[in-house]
């Protein structure tokens, strides 16, 4: 991961049938969520991440990115769980392929100034994934 | 052959030697003592008659030579240098979209992203990043010159792979033994021996969401030209795929060279062409070739031109040219010659 790096974007349809990109949320602190609905650990932070979106809403924007799979996948999925926050769906697996993943999930925080801050490899707890923002809140606050 | 001939077939030869790392890198011979031993032997011969002839013991001609002669040496030691401290030969792969640190320039290297049409066309450029200085893209056919490096590109047997489940919907490709795991392209890092003489990239990858793993050799045309079978289009490239569960049991078996099939209820459509590697080799620094060439030419030109002006004072000034000294030599050597 090349923290302090330009957080690289690509547009892709979300979920909801919209085009969007990593880089129309700058000037946020973004949690970016690559994740699929085989994976069983990116099942089970779903809620975890769910709740989180919702508590930090307004300082963080949560945005998931599903990777490799149709976008009624990853949309049926998303509405089963009641996941409120943007879901873009890759299926090319571009996000995967240049955020380095090595498995799935894979969270990189991305500062408001654009620029990679972190990324964690593997299923946050709630605790964690406010640790993991917390440098970029503060630091660019 | 007099000490003349002899220092400027050794300056041919010493800048020949060094040209060869500019046109054909990548040699381990330029690393070897032996390549050192020859250029540093020129050095000490070029050095041997620089010496004698700043003396005038080669005329005028031999003292207007000194100045090619320290361009076939400067150009000998930039050789010598690239050959003993440039990097060694080294091939830099990378999956599209990655960075890949490059300790040798200190420098990264950045693999575009790639789609099918990138891969099928094998024209994707290398980006090779310095910090604080500007950046190198290095494309297909071209080579660049960096420092004592230069830099070319390496095409490797790629696929690219999209995959879809009985409804047709797309599905993840994976990586796990990889470089990169969530990479849809296949750079066949490895190979397999099929018969005795023949080896060929080999590669896996998975489709997790179905729960299958394959297995796929890659066959360029004269590798298929050796089945004793049709097995389609000899012009082109294929890949046999192979499939298996979760369990390891085998399902099924195919070979194709860009059609979708189906394996296990999963749709392959592999897309075949090249991903190209970042290829390092030691080169000689340019601006000191550059400034080699340049003292050569102007050495031998003005070396050429003492000569005509010796020729034609002999034979309007005979009489007057003193025997014992060096032009008067000089001078003699060329009556006999005539």
């Amino acid at each position: 991961m090349l923290a302090g790096a330009p957080a690289q974007s690509f547009t892709l349809t979300r979920t909801d049938g919209r085009s969007d990109a990593l880089a129309n949320y700058r000037g946020h602190v973004v949690l970016m969520n690559l994740w699929a609905t085989w994976c069983p650990p990116c099942r089970e932070e779903m809620p975890t991440l769910q709740q989180f979106a919702r508590e930090e809403a307004g300082k963080v924007v949560v945005l998931g990115v599903d990777q490799g799979e149709a976008t009624s996948v990853a949309a049926a999925f998303a509405r089963d769980r009641g996941v409120t926050f943007p879901i873009l769906v890759d299926e090319q697996q571009q996000y995967g392929r240049t955020y380095a993943a090595l498995g799935l999930p894979t969270s990189i925080v991305v500062g408001r100034d654009g620029k990679i801050v972190r990324g964690v490899d593997g299923a946050m707890t709630l605790a964690q994934m406010r640790a993991a923002v917390a440098g970029a809140l503060a630091s660019t606050r | 052959m007099n000490a003349r001939t002899t220092a400027l077939l050794v300056g041919a030869v010493a800048v020949a030697l060094v040209v060869a790392q500019d046109v054909q890198p990548g040699y381990a011979l330029y690393h070897s003592w032996q390549y050192a031993l020859a250029l540093a032997l020129a050095f000490a011969l070029l050095a041997s008659y620089a010496l004698a002839a700043r003396g005038g013991r080669d005329g005028v001609v031999g003292k207007r030579l000194l100045l090619a002669l320290a361009g076939a040496a400067v150009i000998d030691v930039a050789g010598l240098a690239s050959g003993l401290l440039g990097p060694d030969t080294a091939t830099i792969g990378g999956a599209p979209g990655t960075v890949v640190p490059v300790p040798a320039l200190a420098a990264a290297a950045f693999f575009p992203p790639a789609d099918p049409a990138t891969i099928a066309h094998g024209d994707a450029a290398i980006v090779v990043r310095r910090r604080g200085k500007p950046e190198l893209t290095v494309s297909g056919g071209g080579r660049r010159l960096l420092g004592e490096s230069v830099l070319s590109l390496d095409p490797r047997p790629a696929v690219y792979l999209q995959a879809y489940d009985a409804h047709g919907a797309h599905l993840t490709i994976t990586q796990p033994t990889g470089t990169a795991f969530l990479s849809p392209v296949l750079l066949f890092g490895a190979a397999q021996r099929i018969t005795d003489t023949l080896s060929v990239p080999v590669d896996t990858f998975s489709t997790p969401g179905e729960h299958r793993l394959f297995r796929a050799l890659y066959f360029t045309p004269k590798q298929l030209a050796q089945f004793p079978h049709h097995v389609g289009d000899l012009t082109r490239p294929a890949v046999i795929l192979t499939a298996s569960d979760d369990a390891g049991t085998s399902l099924g078996i195919a070979i194709t060279q860009g059609d979708p099939v189906t394996l296990g209820g999963v749709t392959v459509r592999p897309t075949l062409g090249t991903f190209a590697a970042l290829s390092i080799a030691s080169a000689p620094d340019t601006w000191a070739l550059a400034l080699g060439f340049v003292l050569i030419v102007l050495g031998v030109v003005w070396a050429a031109l003492a000569r005509r002006t010796d020729v034609e004072a002999s034979g309007e000034e005979r009489e007057e040219v003193d025997p014992e000294s060096a032009e008067g030599r000089d001078a003699g050597r060329h009556r006999q010659h005539a």
